[in-house]
């Protein structure tokens, strides 16, 4: 049973994304990025003296505050708080401006799906943006299962509400490198929700969620490409 | 990733970069001596990039990331302007829109001793230079160039300040002088301090020459010299 999605994409067809920098006058660093009707737009200030409380004094701190689009900061709210922070935290260089805190502010201006890769693409470029130093980037992609076992790649609000399981992941981007080998591998953050299988057929093992995952990145260095195409284009001057 | 080509490092030099990607490889360049300005970092074998922006390359072997942010990063030898923010017993506590305050030693003046402590206000706008600037430390300043002399630096009175980013102020000290500052410079009488952490000064004899120069100033940041001038002078044009 082949599944008909919105728009006539294809499974590991992408929704069209658009990035741009500098919107906010006043942040210290600011974009804004929309994957299809998804839109995200984040604010980065800092690096400001001091850290908080319990942080360590001898890396830089990183807060996260996420504001929906209507309502008040609840416990779904802190969650992506605290997803977002520790994925940022894996990108961000810590040790370059000890005892300072950087903030990062997301605003979700409207929800379509695919939530939270946007949202991590907003703030990796609002870091870009403020010229915090970074490791290196981080792309991010959902995929859902639908109940007969096939993988979609970047759901809309529709589509994952009407699937069995969700997975969202970061990924380290893409570099140009003078090296001819070694890449940067792993997974930078994993959220998954709902039930996947793993069964064996005949030899092969199919583990749904191994299969999402290599899916994701099969779709890095195209998305990589288009980010990096689209900061490129409005820091030249 | 499909493996790429080795390429030069001067493939990079003069293009966009993006935090991640690796400029050099330290393992092909031996007994080589190699400078590391902002923005790179040493990791292992190879130099990769922290923040956006342009690859500079300046003989013999100086190699670094030319970006524009509106925060700054202190570095020795700099010339910034700061607010004065808080006064203690040994160092003033300054501003100067980087990650941490700066320290500025009350005896950092010329002829400067226990007695005649110079008192600045909270909010006092100062033209110094950075002399110390090291990771985890507060950065130290001094109203003094290196010979001891006070050399204009100090508190600037009357004016208006304004803020911009870390690139406009590069362009605008960079040398022959920037066609914006040229142009103004031929029909108009001002001052300017020029701050390297995104902070311009301007004074002049009436506030409306102040306020075209600073104008002038922040709407042509992102034109071509050309274009510039044209601008520039339509703006005067409107002055008249």
């Amino acid at each position: 049973m082949d599944l008909e999605r919105e728009g006539g994409r294809g499974a590991n067809q992408l929704r069209p994304i658009d990035c741009s920098r500098n919107v906010l006058s006043r942040a210290h660093g600011s974009a804004s990025c929309s994957h299809g009707e998804t839109r995200v737009l984040a604010a980065v200030y800092g690096p400001k003296a001091g850290t908080k409380k319990n942080e360590n004094p001898e890396k830089a701190c990183i807060e996260v505050i996420w504001k929906p689009k209507s309502g008040q900061i609840g416990k779904p709210e802190k969650e992506f708080q605290m997803i977002l922070k520790r994925t940022l935290q894996n990108i961000c260089l810590l040790n370059v401006h000890p005892n300072t805190t950087t903030s990062i502010i997301v605003q979700v201006v409207h929800d379509d799906g695919s939530l939270l890769p946007c949202a991590i693409h907003a703030a990796c470029a609002a870091l870009i943006d403020a010229g915090i130093p970074l490791k290196y980037l981080a792309v991010s992609i959902s995929c859902c299962l639908t109940e007969s076992g096939k993988i979609l790649l970047d759901p809309n609000k529709l589509e994952e509400q009407k699937m069995k399981a969700f997975v969202c992941l970061a990924f380290p981007s893409s570099v140009h490198s003078v090296l001819t080998e070694g890449s940067i591998n792993g997974i930078i953050t994993s959220l998954t929700h709902g039930v996947m299988a793993g069964y064996t057929f005949l030899t092969l093992i199919l583990d749904e969620y191994f299969q999402c995952v290599e899916q994701g990145r099969a779709a890095i260095t195209p998305l990589s490409n288009i980010l990096k195409k689209k900061l490129q284009s409005q820091s030249a001057e | 990733m499909e493996p790429k080509p080795s390429t030069t490092p001067s493939s990079f030099t003069d293009q966009q970069v993006f935090p991640g990607d690796v400029v050099l490889d330290l393992s092909k360049m031996a007994n080589q001596t190699i400078k590391l300005g902002g923005g790179l970092r040493q990791d292992g074998d190879v130099i990769s990039v922290m923040k956006a922006g342009k690859l500079r390359f300046s003989k013999p072997n100086k190699y670094w990331v030319e970006s524009s942010n509106k925060r700054y990063v202190p570095s020795a030898g700099d010339n910034v302007l700061g607010i004065v923010v808080d006064a203690k017993a040994d160092n003033f506590l300054v501003d100067i829109k980087g990650p941490t305050l700066a320290f500025l030693p009350v005896l950092a003046f010329e002829g400067g001793t226990r007695r005649n402590i110079p008192k600045f206000e909270m909010g006092t706008l100062l033209y110094v230079r950075v002399v110390k600037a090291n990771t985890g430390m507060n950065p130290e300043l001094s109203c003094m160039d290196a010979s001891g002399k006070a050399a204009e630096y100090g508190p600037l009175k009357e004016g208006f300040m304004f803020e911009s980013s870390t690139g406009l102020s590069r362009t605008l000290l960079s040398s022959p002088t920037c066609p914006v500052l040229e142009t103004l410079g031929k029909k108009l009488a001002f001052e300017i301090a020029v701050g390297l952490n995104g902070r311009v000064w301007v004074n002049a004899a009436s506030p409306s020459i102040v306020v075209l120069v600073a104008n002038t100033i922040m709407k042509t940041e992102s034109l071509s010299p050309v274009q510039q001038k044209i601008k520039v002078e339509s703006l005067m044009q409107r002055m008249r």
